[in-house]
């Protein structure tokens, strides 16, 4: 790791810049009190494709490869995560297994939060649960897009939209 | 009341019996009243199209009766279909809560009832609403699911027969049958609209199945296809 250990969210510099960081101090504080903070070396595999939810890491430091993988072990990545972003959260809210699994490309800072933390977190702060929406409508503009270039060939970035 | 299309339309939310077996639809009493006054209770015939991939998002669709097909199209024609949605879905949710274009086309392969809510309608009704937020959230994880489930399908099936082994046995799991000797399904596409299913051409689907009946993996009577050789078609779907 490059730089020190950020603790508390509250104090992160970075924190305006990111979607789901980016929330009101009392929001903030409450998502202090129900992370813990880790320092992951690289290689680490946050979670595997088809394990339960146990929760979801947010991103601060460092990069992850989210990728799935067939039965054969053959294995596609999906999409390259960078800091700000959430891992897990549409397994940890639907209370399903990890559609992918999540390996660390850097050393990097991570705020786990558990399922069942996070699920009071969203219910009682109204703020958050909007921007796990609009985290969740970016996935799966990401996902799409993924589905797009995998089964016709080609990404949305490609294709010029009539004004 | 009927509609033109036969349908029994439900006019009002707050009256539909359907609702406590539908994730978005199940709300508190206050929200749903809040819901019935942006929406707009349309009805479609089939073959009408909700929405185009690319064009700017005007809200979403919750789909209250009927079948609509989601697909995603590439510029020399070549269709794909990502999924046929069911009664309960809400349809361009992501486009309309991010403000992109739609990421897909919706059109309807049944007559539809469709309940409209306009995009600036719909996110100050999430703002004010945390209970229809946290059900959205899952709903776009549900989806997210499909579509991760999506890309694993065409990405790393290896053959175009795996992928239909794949698709089959993932529709009698649906319809409760996968725990039977011989599941029964109802084919309710046809060979093209499986083809764009699992990104191959009509021609293969036909052979394929051709193949898997000659082999009595399955047997067609009328729309109905009946997998008499589950374990060679998992093995199908395992090893292409």
């Amino acid at each position: 790791m490059e730089s020190a250990i950020q603790p508390r969210c509250l104090e992160c510099a970075l924190r305006p810049d990111r979607v789901f960081c980016d929330l009101p101090t009392n929001a903030l504080e409450a998502f202090d009190s129900v992370k813990s903070t880790i320092v992951c070396p690289r290689n680490t595999v946050l979670f595997r494709e088809g394990q339960p939810a146990r929760g979801v890491f947010v991103l601060c430091e460092g990069r992850a490869k989210l990728s799935v993988c067939s039965e054969s072990g053959k294995r596609l990545t999906l999409h390259i995560a960078v800091p700000g972003e959430v891992l897990g959260l549409s397994a940890a809210l639907s209370g399903t297994v990890y559609e992918v699994t999540a390996e660390l490309l850097d050393n990097a800072q991570v705020a786990s939060v558990k399922r069942k933390d996070l699920l009071a977190f969203l219910r009682e702060h109204r703020e958050a649960c909007l921007r796990v929406v609009d985290l969740l409508s970016q996935d799966l503009h990401i996902a799409y897009d993924r589905v797009r270039s995998v089964g016709l060939g080609r990404s949305r970035r490609s294709r010029a939209l009539p004004a | 009341m009927l509609s033109p299309y036969g349908l029994d339309i439900v006019e009002s939310c707050l009256t539909c019996k359907m609702r406590s077996d539908r994730i978005f639809c199940d709300l508190p009493t206050a929200a749903l009243q809040s819901f019935e006054a942006i929406k707009y209770a349309t009805a479609y015939p089939k073959g009408a199209v909700l929405f185009v991939e690319g064009q700017a998002p005007r809200g979403i669709f919750v789909l209250c009766k009927g079948r609509v097909k989601l697909s995603i199209c590439a510029t020399d024609g070549k269709t794909l279909i990502l999924k046929i949605a069911e009664p309960g879905e809400v349809l361009g949710l992501s486009a309309t809560v991010s403000g992109k274009p739609y990421e897909l086309t919706a059109e309807t392969i049944d007559p539809c009832q469709v309940n409209f809510v306009k995009r600036e309608d719909f996110l100050r009704f999430l703002k004010d609403n945390s209970e229809a937020c946290f059900k959205v959230a899952e709903q776009l994880s549900e989806k997210y699911n499909s579509a991760c489930h999506e890309v694993r399908a065409l990405g790393l099936s290896h053959s175009a027969s795996e992928k239909l082994a794949k698709l089959l046995l993932e529709w009698s799991s649906k319809n409760g049958e996968a725990a039977k000797q011989e599941p029964r399904l109802k084919l309710a596409l046809t060979h093209e609209e499986i083809a764009q299913m699992i990104g191959t051409s009509r021609e293969t689907v036909t052979r394929l199945f051709a193949d898997l009946k000659k082999r009595q993996i399955v047997q067609s009577k009328g729309s109905t296809l009946v997998i008499r050789n589950k374990v060679a078609l998992k093995t199908m779907a395992t090893n292409g």
